[in-house]
């Protein structure tokens, strides 16, 4: 893979402030996302899975500073964005764009689908008043819907017909890269594999990169270039799909992928599931050392007190793990 | 196993239907939503025409014709000063009206101002504004209106007495601005606290809403999303309470009205129109029950009105 | 964890019919009058059998199963059909006869386990109350056995967590919390609706080993109602896919992964992501959207949207009819009928 990074995360930190106690009178952090790094590079599409709480969605909203990094970079065309104040970052707005998990609730009930969609391309001055009925009907017909579709208002649509509007209206802008956080997960299968197309498609068209956030592994291993795995706001393991599915070295990344049910009753009657035993501690208090280390089958003394090294275990591969460092099974 | 190519269903092709549209829809099926329609249209349009439609001025007195029962003539019968009670009653309408709006919309004016503050910008301007909101809610009204009744009115009125007689700038004659002043402009300052507690809940849950987030990912302005994704959405329940409020600042001012402390005869009010007819009620039975029907047909009008609307504006609710 | 599920006798459908559903219909009030959602819907269950039913949503799995507990929200209501419950009419039974089936003989689980738990009450005491309303337990005696509950679910340190709340649990732990009060009374039956659907894959795994396992321990019947035909594919015996409110496939898991013969349910199998799939290969989709309550069309509910649709299939409904394995395989489809009747 020659492609160039299109945007570089470094040590990237996320740490939310909450008060507890009925009177909010403890302070307490919540590491949502630690010292995450990776690139994502150009026309790619890079899968973040994990289970709830990960971190994968907080990396999706950080590096498109929709959150305020705590710490860390997000290197895009040169420039630091998550320093970036609001005004400063409207340029880059455009072409970072965002989908996101739940179509009901996405959209201004109030807009009809021509207005969403057209609302940005005025606002970024992207086509002339007298182009932008022109400019919604492409668009809309880009993501398979009618151009009658313009002045229907979200609740008469249904939710695959809304989580494409959301797209059109992410396309709008003309963007680079796409955040695709859970765009899939809310909806039925049959229509989910009609949004998969159509992101594939639309990847095609005009070069797109994404960042798919997403939990459901068998979509994930269909439509990723590279997958990174997630545990407790950390990254556990990021390879390329062939890498990540055929060769695990992470023991959570060996155990998520043994829980994902195939469509074969006779494989899945007969197979070995590893269970994993407990489970995610709290963000506001997690392990020390490495963070998988409570639940781990493998876990070694060392694996409580220091955090593993994110580095490069084969071409390409990285992961985090003392055992896969030391070259023990793993 | 086939690929199953897409086909298109066949969708016939409708009208666009807005939300607003959808709710009125919702409204005009439901019958008493529309029948309290009904009743405040037509209690308004005699409240802005009826003075000058009636057959005899409200003030003017036919001591010849004094506690007449209802007639052709006279539709309401007469009082005890021979002034026709029909053609009072519509001035109260009008008198019930103007303080109901002039009160609500004073009040929805300070409710939405300081509850969108506090909703939108958070912190130690939520904290202050609600400190407020919960003080003045701990103020009786009823006991607001008569302090004040007893410590301002007096004075003012005479010392406005006095300027009329020292200029005789016919702007001093009419005290009953000071009545209206006084009594609806301290009521309306401890009946926003609903609004503003209201707005503040709508804006706070708005701007939690996804689309928010949507909008701020588009790269849009503060002021466009809260202009266009909003405001908007916090419409409708304000809607809603405005209606009821209306309701409720109609039946307040006759309830002060009748206890002496709203609006004072010789004007006409529901509430001292109820309060005179209630003295002689076994004699003249149609003193009180003229003013106490539209008085109760008016409240009931502006409940179903609301009701009906929060059901076509919240259809969740209704479903 | 993992029993031995293949020489586990897979209990034979036609045997003994432990729930028997006919003709259910079930309609909702709408602005333009009744719409109907489940549209005279055939279904059974036999003893010890484990039944999966998969649809979208919208397609009327979840109410078919509330309205046999007559649990059926406002406004939607039963209109025609039956639903027997060993050998009794479920719709023609007492309140207080149907309330010593609910929780008792039949045990549900449903989609969330935050919503569907008390917030106010301990787990102990949730877990207590059908023993103590059901099977006439003392508080002691009740407490006792919902420990044991706890444990059987595979809580660790069951007996600490009777007083605990449920916002205390994980998502996981409550979920299991719901599965024990479902059997706190040893049901004949066990409804599960969409029990995963909120959980993480590795949780769900663990949730589906363990109803595999309790049911094989303690010979129960399982309904268990999804939309993600993979999940269930090594629990269940069989499968009926529903769409639009009616079954329109009714065979045995092997038969159903096989040789699926519904243009529908090929399109859902086909819509799963596979192994084998190349990367950015396109995924088989059925194009369009169910229909709505109301606006279902004259003939086969799923002609619109379906490939090999003829002019028969627009102006007359299917029948489910057997199409193999004795009849245990039956199909809604006038295509697939017809393949057959050539071959």
């Amino acid at each position: 893979m020659a492609a160039q990074p299109l945007m570089r995360i470094e040590n990237l930190v996320k740490h939310f402030h909450v008060r507890l106690g009925a009177f909010g009178e403890r302070a307490a952090t919540v590491h949502a996302l630690d010292d995450v790094n990776f690139d994502i590079l150009e026309g790619e599409t890079l899968s973040l899975v994990g289970e709830s709480g990960c971190g994968k969605s907080t990396t999706g909203f950080t590096l498109l500073n929709l959150h305020r990094a705590t710490e860390g970079k997000v290197i895009y065309q040169g420039k630091n964005i998550v320093e970036l104040d609001e005004r400063a970052m409207r340029p880059y707005r455009r072409q970072l764009q965002i989908v996101f998990q739940d179509p009901y609730s996405t959209l201004n009930p109030r807009m009809t689908i021509g207005e969403a969609v057209g609302e940005p391309i005025l606002f970024h001055k992207l086509a002339t008043k007298a182009e932008l009925k022109d400019r919604i009907s492409t668009l809309l017909a880009d993501v398979g819907l009618p151009p009658r579709f313009a002045s229907r208002y979200p609740h008469e649509l249904s939710g695959g017909q809304r989580q494409r509007v959301a797209i059109a209206r992410a396309l709008a802008c003309q963007p680079k890269f796409i955040v695709c956080d859970e765009a899939i997960s809310a909806l039925d299968v049959s229509v989910q594999a009609q949004i998969i197309n159509l992101l594939l498609d639309l990847q095609q068209k005009y070069g797109l990169t994404y960042l798919f956030i997403a939990h459901d592994l068998a979509v994930v291993r269909h439509i990723s270039d590279r997958v990174g795995v997630m545990y407790l706001g950390r990254l556990a393991e990021l390879a390329t799909r062939e890498e990540l599915f055929e060769h695990p070295l992470h023991p959570y990344t060996k155990a998520l992928l043994s829980a994902v049910p195939e469509a074969d009753p006779a494989h899945e009657r007969s197979r070995k599931r590893q269970i994993l035993q407990g489970d995610v501690p709290s963000p506001l208090n997690p392990p020390a050392g490495c963070r998988f280390h409570t639940r781990c089958p493998i876990a070694m003394d060392v694996c409580g007190k220091v955090v593993p090294e994110w580095r490069e275990a084969r071409p390409g591969h990285m992961v985090a793990c003392h055992a896969v460092t030391e070259g023990l099974p793993g | 196993m086939s690929v199953v190519p897409m086909t298109t269903t066949p969708i016939e092709i409708e009208p666009p239907v807005s939300l607003w549209r959808d709710a009125w829809h919702r409204l005009r099926r439901n019958k008493l939503a529309v029948f309290g329609l009904i009743i405040v249209i037509v209690l308004a349009f005699t409240a802005l025409f009826g003075p000058y439609l009636t057959p005899y001025d409200f003030l003017s007195q036919d001591l010849n014709g004094r506690n007449l029962a209802p007639s052709l003539s006279h539709l309401f019968g007469t009082d005890d000063l021979g002034r026709d009670v029909f053609s009072r009653v519509v001035y109260g309408t009008r008198t019930a009206f103007l303080v109901a709006i002039v009160v609500t919309f004073i009040a929805v004016l300070i409710g939405v101002t300081l509850g969108a503050l506090a909703g939108f910008f958070g912190g130690f301007l939520d904290k202050a504004v609600m400190w407020l909101t919960d003080m003045t809610m701990s103020i009786p009204n009823l006991l607001l209106v008569v302090v004040i009744n007893a410590s301002l009115k007096s004075p003012i009125s005479s010392w406005m007495e006095a300027r009329y007689l020292a200029t005789l700038n016919p702007f001093y004659r009419e005290t009953i601005w000071v009545d209206f002043l006084l009594v609806f402009g301290s009521m309306a300052l401890i009946s926003w606290p609903p609004y503003a507690r209201l707005v503040r809940a709508q804006v706070l849950s708005i701007r939690s809403r996804p689309y928010i987030t949507a909008a701020q990912a588009l790269g849009l302005t503060n002021r466009i999303i809260l202009m266009r994704y909003v405001v908007p959405n916090a419409l409708g329940p304000l809607i809603v309470a405005v209606s009821a409020g209306l309701g409720t600042a109609m039946v307040l001012e006759s309830a002060f009205s009748f206890l002496g402390v709203g609006v004072n005869p010789p004007t006409p009010s529901w509430g001292n129109m109820i309060s005179d007819g209630l003295r002689v009620w076994q004699h003249y039975p149609h003193l009180l029950a003229a003013p106490a029907a539209v008085l109760g047909l008016a409240s009931v009008a502006f409940s179903f009105l609301g009701d009906g609307l929060n059901d076509a504006l919240n259809p969740r609710g209704a479903k | 964890m993992m029993m031995a599920n293949d020489i586990r006798p897979v209990p034979s459908a036609a045997s003994e019919r432990l729930l028997d559903v006919k003709g259910l219909t079930i309609e909702i009030e709408t602005r333009n009058g009744p719409a109907t959602i489940v549209d005279g819907i055939d279904l059974h269950v036999g003893k010890g059998e484990t039944l999966g039913i998969v649809g979208e949503s919208g397609c009327g799995k979840s109410l078919t199963m509330l309205s046999m507990m007559r649990l059926l929200p406002n406004k939607i209501r039963v209109t025609k059909g039956e639903a027997n419950f060993a050998g009794r009419d479920l719709q023609k039974m007492s309140n207080s006869e149907l309330r010593k089936v609910r929780g008792g003989d039949v045990g549900f689980i449903f989609q969330d386990p935050m919503t569907s738990l008390n917030p106010v009450m301990r787990i102990g005491q949730q877990l207590a109350e059908p023993l103590i309303y059901h099977r006439g337990m003392s508080k002691a005696e009740a407490r006792k056995r919902a420990g044991e509950l706890l444990k059987l679910v595979g809580i660790p340190g069951a007996e600490d967590r009777l007083d605990a709340y449920p916002h205390e649990l994980s998502g996981g732990m409550r979920q299991r919390v719901m599965i024990a009060i479902g059997l706190a009374c040893n049901p004949q039956l066990l409804i599960a609706d969409e029990p995963t659907t909120a959980l993480d894959v590795t949780i769900q795994a663990q949730i589906v080993d363990l109803v595999k396992d309790l049911r094989d321990k303690l010979g129960m019947s399982v309904v268990w109602i999804t939309h993600d035909l993979a999940l269930i594919a090594g629990l269940v015996d069989r499968i009926n896919v529903l769409y639009a409110g009616t079954v329109v496939e009714d065979a045995p898991v092997d038969a159903l992964f096989s040789n699926p013969s519904h243009p529908y349910t090929q399109g859902l199998l086909a819509s799963i992501p596979k192994l084998s799939d190349e990367r950015s290969a396109r995924l088989s989709s059925i194009g369009g959207t169910p229909p709505e309550p109301g606006r279902r069309p004259k003939g086969c509910p799923f002609a619109p949207r379906c490939p090999l649709a003829e002019a028969v299939c627009h102006e007359r409904v299917p029948s489910l009819e057997g199409i193999g394995q004795n009849g245990a395989h039956r199909v809604a489809c006038f295509v697939a009928q017809r393949k057959l009747e050539a071959a």
